[in-house]
């Protein structure tokens, strides 16, 4: 996972990242449980750093913080897919691509959509843009976001957001020709 | 005297017994007396030298050392009753008792990483940076008698020393020799392998391989299986301690 567009200070890694055991799979079942735990923090951490949210299990285990160069150790792919399910289950993740697929491709969210939400919701309020017509492009990168800590936030995660929104009847979305398009309607 | 006979003499040799015994319990007494006046008077000297050095005390691990050992040869212990008198003036009972439960809620934090064994140093090291800034001081010595002091709380706490090497134990287990000597084999470098443990001990495959199964088993060791050749495993708590030395 590269960087792109985060904070400008530079992501602290905790001090295990430099501990090799810490890419193997411990056998040890509690031992293991803390292990993942400890994974399932730093990767929310990191995302949250640099503001991503997609991963691909395969490539991801090549980069930072799923490889450490400095001391030749790397994360497995299977045991990459057992820290996500673990997110999924807490609900700071999701897996994408199509239903039935192998677990490849997630989405993590540093911030879960139901807080964003509610984020949205607050912004739609103070702003008077209630029952109207937004998109998502003008959502994620319009001027009117840009003191919004959602700005600049993925089209996946805006998405399940308003998703999210619409399931508890505070929004409608509407169906664009792709994700940009995407339009939504926010209830007061 | 003229040898005594008869029953006059029997009577006379009682009385002269009597005369010596009681004069023995005089002399006893008056020496037991003269002792008593000699343990209030240092137990005095005692009070007063630790109500003048009570800072140095605080502050100075070594001193505080000293200090404790000497009351230890004249018979008082500091710390027998929190409320006791030498506990007050070197006001040293709270800090024990907060130093226990600092050391708990350590033992307690780290045990899902390190399976409830904490390298001495790394305990000491973890104490120091979770202590405010300016309490305080905290050596080898202080934590061992903290646990020693922890009363109700103590049970599973056990000190284990190997080979001038000490760990803190805080989840009851029955650890036995080989794992002991094992650890040991590790202290410097923070791990071991099989042919580490062969190459050093001389033991056979099985022997080895049953220490290290029961090693993972009871969540003392981290394996890493990403070697060129053969597993190592490595004991977190050494670790954690050296590179904070680092």
């Amino acid at each position: 996972m590269a960087t792109g567009g985060g904070a400008g200070a530079r992501f602290q890694l905790p001090e295990i990242h430099s501990f090799p055991p810490f890419f193997t799979r411990q056998p040890n079942e509690d031992t293991w449980k803390e292990q993942r735990r400890l994974w399932c923090d730093l990767v929310v951490a990191f995302c949250r750093h640099h503001r991503r949210s997609a991963l691909a299990v395969a490539e991801a285990v090549n980069e930072p913080p799923f490889s450490n160069p400095r001391i030749r150790r790397a994360l497995r792919v299977d045991t990459l897919r057992e820290v996500v399910d673990e997110l999924v289950s807490q609900g700071h993740a999701a897996w994408t691509g199509p239903k039935g697929s192998a677990r490849d491709t997630c989405l993590v969210f540093w911030r879960k959509p139901e807080v964003w939400a509610a984020m949205l919701h607050q912004w739609a309020a103070d702003r008077g843009l209630c029952n109207t017509v937004l998109t998502l492009y003008e959502l994620a990168n319009g001027d009117d976001t840009a003191d919004q800590e959602f700005h600049g936030l993925d089209y996946a995660t805006l998405r399940r957001s308003l998703e999210a929104l619409q399931s508890q009847g505070r929004a409608q979305l509407f169906a664009g020709s792709s994700d940009e398009d995407l339009g939504v309607k926010i209830f007061t | 005297m003229r040898k005594a006979v008869g029953i006059g003499g029997l009577r006379r040799r009682e009385a002269e017994r009597l005369a010596l015994s009681r004069k023995g319990s005089e002399l006893a007494r008056r020496e037991i007396e003269k002792l008593q006046e000699q343990v209030t008077t240092m137990k005095a000297k005692l009070e007063a030298f630790v109500r003048e050095h009570q800072r140095d005390i605080r502050n100075n691990p070594a001193f505080r050392v000293q200090v404790q050992r000497m009351c230890q040869l004249i018979g008082v212990d500091p710390l027998a009753s929190r409320k006791g008198y030498m506990a007050e003036l070197l006001g040293v009972g709270d800090f024990y008792c907060e130093l226990g439960i600092q050391i708990i809620d350590i033992c307690v934090a780290t045990r899902p990483v390190n399976g409830g064994l904490i390298d001495i140093d790394d305990l000491q090291q973890r104490l120091m940076q979770r202590r405010l800034r300016g309490s305080e001081p905290v050596v080898a010595d202080d934590i061992k008698r903290a646990i020693s002091q922890l009363g109700p709380l103590k049970g599973g706490y056990l000190i284990v020393e190997f080979g001038g090497r000490t760990m803190i134990q805080s989840v009851a287990r029955e650890m036995n020799a080989d794992t002991t000597t094992v650890l040991g084999l590790a202290h410097q470098t923070c791990r071991f392998s099989v042919d580490d443990v062969h190459a050093a001990l001389a033991w056979d495959d099985y022997r080895i391989r049953a220490c290290v199964d029961d090693m993972i088993r009871s969540g003392i060791v981290w394996v890493d299986a990403q070697t060129a050749g053969m597993p190592d495993y490595y004991v977190p708590s050494f670790y954690s301690a050296a590179s904070k030395r680092n």
